[in-house]
């Protein structure tokens, strides 16, 4: 990796910019623990909860086009599939992790809490 | 599976390790499905890669993880939005990403008086870019210029100037990077 | 520079590397997976819901 840095603080600090996850810091509720130990705890909270947010979302709009009559009966079975497949999986790496379906249940602001 | 790393203007093959797929005049770049582990060096190397190309041609980076069954379906998924990509890829042709954040020095982000610093610095920034984007973050400013090749050393230049007319004010800058914040609609 | 130095500068341009990758970019409706610590965690097809996970993104001011 080339260096990407041109232009730094006078004092040479760089640790305010250094901090990590800095896109999804502002929407981690203190749940979340800091402690370098259980980062990866932490990630796959984080990317668990991204993942059920996703599904919940999915499953949603999935339910207003079926309602609408926008989908052949074999899209709507594959659809019916594919969220049974994602609830399985969610369940399997929720006890991967030693996750309950409490600790997914993050605040993430703007995006209100998940369940 | 394979994935859509990134659309260029440019159909013709390179010689970046990576294959261009030609796509109705644009070019969509892309690679077997990654496995294994998305660690930093990973990451380093598909940037790197996106750079490279970036040094020949238009660039336009994807979305990470965009996953297609294969070229076909890859192609088939951006004809809809063929006349968008275009117009994307002549707003940043030439031009480079230059990333910048301001953080209140030696004291906590956020303290008062230093938003309205913060604002005159991303002007005075987006004054000597072809367009600017303001993202969310826990610094006082964090920004990405579109920046004309040949400005970026003035760039810098200011980005100098400025750290020294606000000693309050930490300032950092990266880049060039490719243009991840200058993709969707009309630049601002 | 210092080795320290060199560390310091390429933690935070991973930082800006990973905010590009996570907020940035075409989105193409397609498959994303999400990996963690080797484990593919889920293959989501977005082909329907591009537009539902736009609408819930945080607003660029």
């Amino acid at each position: 990796m080339n260096g990407k840095v041109l232009a730094g603080p006078l004092d040479g600090d760089l640790d305010p910019f250094a901090r990590p996850m800095p896109n999804l810091s502002n929407a981690l509720s203190r749940r979340i623990d800091a402690d370098p130990e259980s980062v990866e705890q932490g990630l796959a909270q984080l990317v668990l909860t991204i993942v059920e947010l996703l599904r919940q979302l999915m499953e949603r709009q999935a339910l207003r086009r079926i309602d609408g009559g926008g989908l052949t009966e074999e899209q709507v079975e594959r659809l019916g599939a594919t969220f049974m497949a994602l609830d399985q999986r969610m369940e399997e790496l929720r006890e991967q992790f030693g996750l309950t379906a409490e600790d997914l249940n993050l605040d993430l602001g703007p995006l209100g809490r998940l369940l | 599976m394979i994935e859509l790393l990134a659309i260029t203007d440019d159909p013709a093959p390179t010689a970046a390790p990576v294959r261009i797929v030609p796509a109705g005049g644009l070019g969509l770049v892309v690679e077997p499905a990654p496995h294994g582990e998305l660690d930093a060096d990973a990451l380093w190397r598909r940037e790197s890669l996106l750079e490279e190309l970036m040094r020949e041609r238009a660039v336009l980076p994807v979305r990470l993880g965009t996953r297609l069954e294969d070229a076909a379906a890859a192609a088939e998924a951006i004809a809809p939005r063929r006349a968008e990509l275009a117009a994307a890829l002549e707003r940043v042709r030439g031009a480079v990403e230059l990333s910048v954040r301001a953080a209140a020095a030696g004291a906590p982000a956020g303290a008062d008086g230093f938003a309205a610093t913060a604002e005159a610095v991303h002007a005075r920034l987006a004054a000597h870019a072809r367009a600017s984007a303001r993202h969310e973050g826990p610094e006082l400013l964090r920004a990405a210029y579109l920046v004309d090749r040949g400005d970026v050393d003035g760039f810098v230049v200011t980005v100098r100037d400025l750290q020294h007319e606000h000693p309050g004010l930490s300032l950092l800058c990266t880049g060039p990077w490719p243009p991840y914040s200058f993709t969707e609609g009309p630049a601002r | 520079m210092s080795s320290a130095g060199a560390i310091a500068e390429r933690d935070v341009a991973l930082v800006d590397l990973v905010d590009r990758l996570l907020g940035g970019g075409v989105v193409i409706a397609g498959d994303i997976t999400l990996s963690v610590a080797d484990v593919d965690l889920v293959h989501v097809s977005l082909r329907a819901l591009v537009s539902s996970v736009e609408k819930a993104r945080p607003q660029q001011p």
